[in-house]
């Protein structure tokens, strides 16, 4: 237990001071982060510039109108990806976000000329809005670039109000009550956990995604830690020394906990690091994150599902190692133990979408999926209890079994420097004596 | 007294391979003993399971008179002929996890560990990875990691291998002090020269068997003053079949195995007619000779 303890420590304490794990633990929330903030603040930056667009129309009123739908301040609802303004005085208010003139010549001689405009950088683009296609109602935006995908859907919404309204108008419909009739729906949908309501589906979606693509990320990189810190002992001849007063169980069992603690600890780290960010002071003004709130039972379920993975796909990574006898030699054998993960992770957004069917009852207690499937479920819906202590007791289970076996082909591969064992010969170290 | 170490027997298959077969033997406490044997004959194999890191299929070990357990491997010290340290970590840290995994506390390690680097000329280095280090330096943290809990049983395989002459005789010095401080150790190598100034008794193994053991100067006087020494100017002054067993040409001189009743008289009579002899002495074999010898018998 003494020498266990020793090899632990070493393990863990060699590791936390490295400079890869300061720039790992760091470097990851500010990816994250900045996955998040990045697009917000582009499109920040972006509101500040003026495009200038060609209506191109033989109708005026319907060049009128989607003219007004463009320059009408925008309503917080159609903006789902910006975020909101609490101060309440529009950020918009600096510029127009379109300079738009109104062209009623249809011809195609028009449309070159207007192509040639926008090469020559004279105008921005052009939306073409004669009267055969607005009949066929197929409507052409041509542009420099069209990738803005935000700027597509607010003309395309523009078009379409303004198409709508003058044909309600043309009903007899006053200007009130097409307003009335247009406004958007707010739809939400919320989660009713133990009869209260709890956080919003989309919410709910964005949380578990970011976690589990989280803990897969991790159980993988520290799998992986395990398996090429053995090959390193093998490859520096280590373990020899290590042997002379070490067993070779107790050596796995102490590198296995080693790296899963340091894996916990960075965890643990880049918690803090989120709480303190969703503060409320820091976090209102990026609005679109202030809904998600991650629950205690999700933290929880992320930590015991995180060291379950661990344990089980470390188990497969420690005997890997001990097969091998260099990194690159590992690149070719690790695909059984990635392939599992891979496959859960696919499975993530069925069982998401339906966490209660039988699709995921029963992945959700594949020990190899489970990691990532049975926390897919929990955040999802929590199943019922006797369904998540079947799974943690089958998890257990095979990880019990795998470290048998592992231990038992580390403890021969460990001294073996030769090439790698074909499957027969793996099937005699199971068998050695010791 | 019993003896520090007995191998009764131990066996060891790996696959269809006979690593060790059947070995038996026995090392006197105090004794400085050779392991010796050409490469693959089985000696790391037999060390391995003399201390437990791999279990033979059939034989026992016995340490310090008892039955093998874990609870010995704290008075036994080991260096490997593979050597290997963590290139990441601190010298220091590293002798002090070494030193406790070995059963001493942070202190002790850390105070024995500084005397010893001291006294191997490492004080410089305690503090710096063990990477930054030349391949002999990380040889010699190796030899005191070994030494930290002060053992009883050391065995130190191919402990002079890549070091300079003058880090061999340090090496060379301190065991010499542990064999007057009681200590039992056995040294496995294939340097000769150095088995015959330092080992009370040696094995010699071959395919896995114990094919010579004993008393070194027993075993060397065994064969007799059956051999000679002998330097000359020109063409070898002398015919193989007439009083010669063998010859061994080492280029500044020749080695000679004399045949049963051959006399050293009349070849150095025949020599001296044919060429100018600088030098001729009748001397026991050389264990070099022996191992040759003995090898070749049993293949």
């Amino acid at each position: 237990m003494h020498n266990t303890w020793l090899v632990i420590r070493r393990e863990y304490l060699e590791r936390i001071r490295s400079k890869a794990f300061m720039i790992m633990t760091l470097l990851m929330p500010v990816f994250m982060a900045s996955t998040i903030l990045v697009p917000t603040f582009l499109s920040d930056m972006k509101s500040g510039v003026t495009r200038r667009i060609v209506l191109v129309a033989s109708n005026t009123a319907i060049a009128e109108a989607v003219q007004q739908e463009l320059t009408a301040p925008p309503k917080p609802s159609e903006q789902p990806l910006r975020p909101k303004d609490n101060s309440g005085s529009p950020a918009q208010s600096a510029k127009p976000r379109y300079a738009i003139d109104i062209d009623t010549n249809t011809s195609d001689a028009e449309r070159e000329k207007l192509r040639g405009d926008i090469s020559a950088g004279k105008i921005d683009g052009f939306l073409w809005l004669s009267d055969s296609d607005l009949a066929a109602r197929k409507v052409v935006y041509n542009a420099k670039d069209v990738t803005d995908f935000g700027e597509s859907i607010e003309l395309r919404n523009a078009v379409h109000s303004a198409i709508v309204k003058q044909q309600l108008a043309q009903k007899g419909m006053n200007g009130a009550e097409v307003e009335t009739v247009l406004k958007p729906i707010d739809f939400d949908s919320v989660r009713i956990e133990k009869g209260k309501e709890g956080a919003s589906g989309i919410a709910v979606f964005l949380v578990s995604f970011t976690m589990v693509m989280l803990l897969y990320v991790n159980v993988l990189v520290y799998g992986f830690a395990v398996m090429r810190s053995i090959i390193e002992e093998k490859s520096s001849r280590i373990m020899e020394v290590l042997l002379s007063s070490v067993t070779a169980k107790q050596l796995l069992a102490g590198k296995i906990i080693g790296v899963g603690a340091v894996g916990l600890t960075q965890i643990i780290i880049w918690l803090a690091i989120a709480g303190a960010f969703s503060l409320p002071g820091v976090m209102a003004s990026r609005s679109m994150m202030s809904n998600v709130h991650i629950p205690m039972s999700g933290i929880l379920a992320f930590g015991v599902f995180f060291i379950l993975g661990y344990f089980l796909y470390s188990t497969m990574y420690a005997a890997l190692g001990s097969m091998v006898n260099s990194d690159a030699e590992a690149q070719q054998v690790q695909w059984p133990a990635m392939l599992p993960i891979i496959f859960a992770i696919m499975l993530a957004t069925p069982v998401l979408q339906h966490p209660n069917s039988q699709l995921a009852f029963w992945t959700s207690m594949v020990p190899f999926f489970a990691p990532i499937l049975m926390f897919v479920r929990i955040m999802a819906e929590t199943p019922p209890v006797w369904q998540i202590a079947l799974c943690i007791a089958l998890m257990l289970l095979t990880t019990w079994g795998l470290l048998g076996l592992s231990s038992r082909i580390y403890r021969v591969g460990i001294l073996m420097y030769g090439k790698r064992p074909t499957l027969p010969e793996l099937r005699k170290w199971l068998r050695y004596a010791g | 007294m019993p003896d520090t170490v007995e191998l009764r027997g131990i066996h060891k298959t790996y696959d269809h391979f006979v690593a060790v077969d059947h070995l038996s033997l026995d090392i006197r406490e105090g004794s400085v003993y050779g392991l010796l044997g050409p490469n693959g004959a089985g000696k790391t194999s037999t060390i391995r399971m003399m201390i437990g890191i791999t279990i033979p299929d059939e034989g026992e070990v016995r340490l310090f008179g008892e039955k093998f357990n874990r609870r010995q491997l704290d008075r036994v010290g080991y260096l490997p002929e593979e050597r290997g340290l963590y290139k990441r970590m601190k010298v220091l840290d590293h002798l002090l996890f070494l030193g406790r995994l070995h059963g001493l506390s942070a202190a002790e390690s850390r105070k024995r560990s500084l005397a010893w680097c001291e006294r191997m000329q490492l004080s410089d280095w305690v503090h710096k990875k063990v990477e930054e280090l030349s391949k002999g330096m990380q040889q010699k943290i190796q030899l005191v990691a070994a030494l930290l809990h002060d053992p009883d049983l050391l065995i130190l395989d191919e402990p002079f291998s890549g070091l300079d002459p003058s880090n061999a005789v340090m090496v060379k010095d301190v065991m010499v002090e542990l064999k007057k401080a009681g200590k039992t150790i056995l040294f496995s190598t294939h340097r000769m020269d150095q088995v015959e100034r330092l080992c009370d008794s040696i094995c010699l193994i071959d395919h896995g068997r114990n094919v010579l053991e004993g008393d070194l100067k027993k075993i060397k006087s065994s064969y007799g003053k059956n051999t000679v020494q002998m330097q000359y100017e020109g063409e070898p002054p002398f015919d193989h079949d007439e009083f010669i067993e063998s010859v061994n040409n080492y280029g500044n001189y020749v080695e000679l195995r004399l045949k049963p009743g051959a006399d050293a008289q009349q070849l150095l009579r025949t020599a001296c007619e044919r060429a100018r002899i600088s030098r001729f002495e009748l001397m026991e074999p050389s264990l070099e000779e022996i191992f040759i010898d003995t090898v070749k018998q049993h293949a």
